[in-house]
């Protein structure tokens, strides 16, 4: 780097990046449990909080990613006052799944392309499967029926809210 | 030492994630403790501080869900308040039935009307009870409010009533107050009328009719109606009294049958000399 080239703040402190990670994820999950039942499909949602979690993975890698996953999964239960580990575990396994797409200093060209997409679509498969196993056992619904109702369902509409931050890195791709 | 460091730091994804998922497992199981219960509340307080503060936002599709639900629910209630309404009616309906068939000292069965008119010139109404529940032909058909009628046919389950509103009733009356006697005959619509009683009678309008105890078909002393018009008739020594019946015989539902048969000899008696009088009436012309 010439010597007299000002460093980004991310340069700076790389750090920085992780507490916007973190300060997302809080916002995102606000939001999810407080405006996204506005958006509700027969009471399916996208799972934005997942999406985040499949960005990090990309971008940052497996490491990183699973802890993102772990991270963004507990902050979830405790705000959804959901059972504390089911959604920490399910994230963290999507994370790990997500962390086989990243490829170093790829990221910005997986994320802008349909690649995300795919990759959200099978994390989101991995997280449901996970978590609607717990969810169904203490009771006498059937897993394979609710799964294909709501696991699937959600899946796809967590791949629709993911086009929109796979269309913002596009954009700003091509404009580079 | 160093193989183990070596191990970890070449399988860091794998290690990592076997320990988050023993965190995630333990959790899931000793994870309701009591502290984070209490902080769990505060962040549920809060949660539901930012949602009732944005609950003015509408939800279309939560909302038509609601409306939906609300309308079929409407729809059942009226349906219901239709019910209980008319359970009431009747509840209330058939209680004074029964505060009255405890009150009477004749054995009376009670019975549905399953049929009936009450426009045409001659009236009958249809019961649900006949022959095998001991209905006979000449007995008395009333309800808690008066007379009804007269069985004048019966089968095995079913019987012929002739209500009071027909053209060939006779019932035997008196005015309860003034004990003036006479005979009731049907005059249309819902009145009845009181033939040739004297001027000089003392009949008031709202004077209380029963029946006579000189009446063989009809038990004494049971109501018939009121007295609603008293007609002084010109270039007559005879005035009408109209009689208005306690009986509301549109609304019919529910009677009772006395089970008490005129006397047979008395009936026979009576019937023999009128047959005389037609006859003799006959031979004149």
């Amino acid at each position: 780097m010439p010597p007299f080239q000002e460093k980004s703040l991310f340069e700076t402190w790389p750090a920085l990046r992780y507490v916007i990670y973190a300060i997302i994820a809080l916002i995102l999950s606000v939001l999810h449990v407080v405006f996204l039942s506005l958006i509700s499909v027969g009471s399916i949602t996208p799972d934005l909080l997942l999406v985040l979690c499949v960005w990090i993975a990309i971008t940052e890698g497996q490491f990183i990613g699973l802890f993102a996953g772990f991270g963004c999964g507990l902050l979830f239960d405790v705000v959804s006052a959901d059972v504390l580990g089911t959604n920490a575990l399910a994230k963290t396994l999507a994370a790990f799944v997500a962390g086989y797409f990243f490829k170093e200093k790829l990221a910005d060209k997986t994320i802008g392309s349909y690649r995300f997409i795919v990759a959200v679509f099978f994390c989101s498969m991995v997280h449901n499967l996970s978590y609607f196993f717990f969810y169904v056992r203490p009771t006498d619904i059937t897993f394979a029926g609710f799964f294909l109702k709501y696991g699937i369902a959600s899946t796809f509409y967590t791949c629709v809210a993911a086009v929109f931050p796979m269309l913002i890195k596009a954009q700003k791709l091509s404009r580079h | 030492m160093y193989r183990i460091i070596e191990f970890i730091v070449r399988f860091k994804e794998y290690v990592s994630l076997s320990a988050v998922v023993v965190i995630c497992f333990s959790l899931m199981t000793f994870g309701n403790v009591a502290q984070l219960g209490g902080f769990r509340a505060v962040v549920v307080g809060g949660i539901g501080w930012l949602q009732s503060a944005f609950s003015w936002i509408p939800n279309p599709v939560a909302l038509k869900s609601e409306n939906s639900a609300l309308r079929e629910l409407n729809l059942q209630l009226t349906d219901e308040r239709a019910k209980i309404r008319q359970a009431l009616i009747e509840n209330d309906k058939l209680r004074k039935m029964l505060e009255f068939k405890k009150q009477t000292t004749f054995p009376i069965v009670t019975a549905d009307i399953v049929g009936k008119t009450t426009t045409e010139v001659r009236n009958f109404a249809t019961l649900n009870k006949g022959e095998l529940d001991g209905i006979k032909e000449g007995m008395t058909v009333m309800t808690d409010a008066g007379i009804v009628g007269l069985i004048i046919a019966s089968s095995k389950n079913y019987s012929l009533v002739r209500l009071l509103i027909n053209r060939d009733s006779r019932v035997a009356a008196k005015v309860q107050r003034s004990r003036i006697d006479g005979i009731l005959v049907w005059e249309g619509d819902q009145t009845l009328l009181m033939k040739n009683i004297p001027k000089s009678y003392d009949v008031k309008v709202g004077d209380d009719v029963i029946t006579s105890e000189y009446s063989n078909r009809f038990p004494t002393n049971i109501p018939i109606g009121k007295v609603t018009e008293v007609r002084d008739e010109a270039n007559s020594l005879f005035r009408k009294i109209l009689v208005q019946p306690s009986v509301n015989f549109t609304s019919l539902e529910q009677v009772f049958v006395v089970k008490m048969l005129p006397n047979p000899e008395r009936v026979a008696l009576e019937k023999e000399i009128e047959e005389r009088w037609k006859s003799r009436n006959i031979q004149q012309r």
